[in-house]
């Protein structure tokens, strides 16, 4: 099954939410979730059986450490809507960070070649934007329109606006490559999420925590022709209001097995994001091969 | 650069990168369908031209390129052919 483009979250959610924590905090807000989580499982089927799956025969957990996962995997996706929300609001001063290797990642976006920033549905990659500073004014984040439409909807009406642009992604135009293309040779950061896709001809299957799994080349074949810089970013939460910014720095060889030897070392690091927060994967979709 | 020396190099290159027979470009031919080309093939035919002809290619320029013969004069008309 693909992704159909869109993401789950509904605007009732958001706006729910983003009262709460106006009205009487983030700690508040959390509480709150304990409840609407458990209507999740049998009220979300598709998303439930999917998780199900990921936890068992990917993870291979047993029976219960499944069923608790299934409720902790919830709880830590509303917790980062949450979290998204908090911090666009001015709560940002709550919660604490540590970086890993992000020296290495700005001297990559200082040295003059633009960079790519590869990510995934695992954490919270928007929770990060805040410390970057003035780098953040440098951040073009490519996403399908279609969500774009949604999240921009919901979230610009009532929150701060953000720094960082957006490069659209349309089936019916090709302006994004050239938007893609300026951004780097403007000395900007370019982010994609390197596990979706939505046309299965634009993908290629990769072994993915021992099973095969489609992941788009689109990203991969941009930076390895473009000859971009790229590194793979991870924002993970951790207990105590923690997040964890974790920057891989790769360099891509020049023509197309540069784009080969790209996609393995994210999935790598995929994987290895995977099995430290294994309830922090948000493809709620049958991800892997049957 | 004579224009009949420069469509030769602009075949040549389109054959050689998106892997097809070079005696089935013909300047009246789409050029888009011809070649095949998605969103992704676009990125090889934008750092074809820069890398080959040095004109860094924009958005707009893909607008009036309809056929091969387009694509010719377009280079053309860039490189001061």
């Amino acid at each position: 099954m693909l992704w159909k483009g869109k993401s789950r979250g509904g605007s009732f959610g958001y706006r729910f939410f983003i009262c709460i924590i106006r009205r009487f905090g983030v700690k508040f807000a959390y509480f709150f979730l304990i409840f609407i989580v458990v209507h999740f499982i049998p009220f979300a089927p598709l998303a439930t059986k999917s998780n199900w799956k990921y936890f068992r025969k990917i993870q291979k957990f047993g029976f219960f450490k499944t069923v608790k996962y299934l409720y902790i995997n919830y709880f830590r996706f509303g917790q980062i809507l949450i979290d998204k929300v908090a911090v666009r609001s001015g709560f940002a001063d709550r919660y604490k960070y540590e970086f890993e290797n992000y020296p290495a990642f700005l001297e990559k976006l200082d040295s003059g070649r633009g960079i790519i920033l590869i990510g995934a549905h695992a954490g919270n990659w928007e929770a990060g934007e805040n410390f970057f500073g003035d780098y953040a004014n440098r951040i073009n984040i490519v996403m399908y329109d279609a969500e774009y439409q949604k999240i921009k909807d919901i979230l610009e009406e009532v929150l701060a606006p953000v720094n960082h642009k957006i490069i659209p992604i349309s089936d019916s135009e090709f302006s994004h490559i050239f938007q893609i293309k300026d951004a780097l040779d403007n000395h900007e950061c370019v982010c994609f999420q390197g596990d979706r896709f939505i046309d299965e001809k634009s993908s290629k299957v990769m072994d993915f925590m021992g099973r095969p799994a489609r992941f788009p080349i689109g990203p991969f074949l941009i930076a390895s022709r473009f000859e971009a810089p790229v590194a793979f970013y991870f924002s993970m939460r951790e207990p105590g209001m923690k997040y964890r910014f974790i920057f891989t720095v790769a360099e891509p060889r020049k023509g197309h097995s540069g784009m080969d030897e790209l996609m393995s070392l994210y999935v790598d690091s995929l994987e290895k994001i995977l099995k430290k927060y294994p309830e922090q994967w948000f493809n709620y979709y049958d991800f892997w091969y049957e | 650069m004579e224009k009949t020396e420069l469509i030769e190099k602009i075949n040549s290159i389109l054959a050689e990168e998106f892997e097809i027979d070079k005696t089935i470009i013909q300047p009246e031919k789409p050029l888009m369908e011809t070649l095949e080309l998605d969103s992704l093939d676009l990125v090889d035919m934008v750092v074809v031209v820069e890398n080959n002809f040095g004109y860094k290619m924009k958005s707009d320029d893909f607008a009036g390129l309809v056929t091969f013969a387009d694509f010719y004069d377009f280079i053309s008309s860039k490189t001061g052919g």
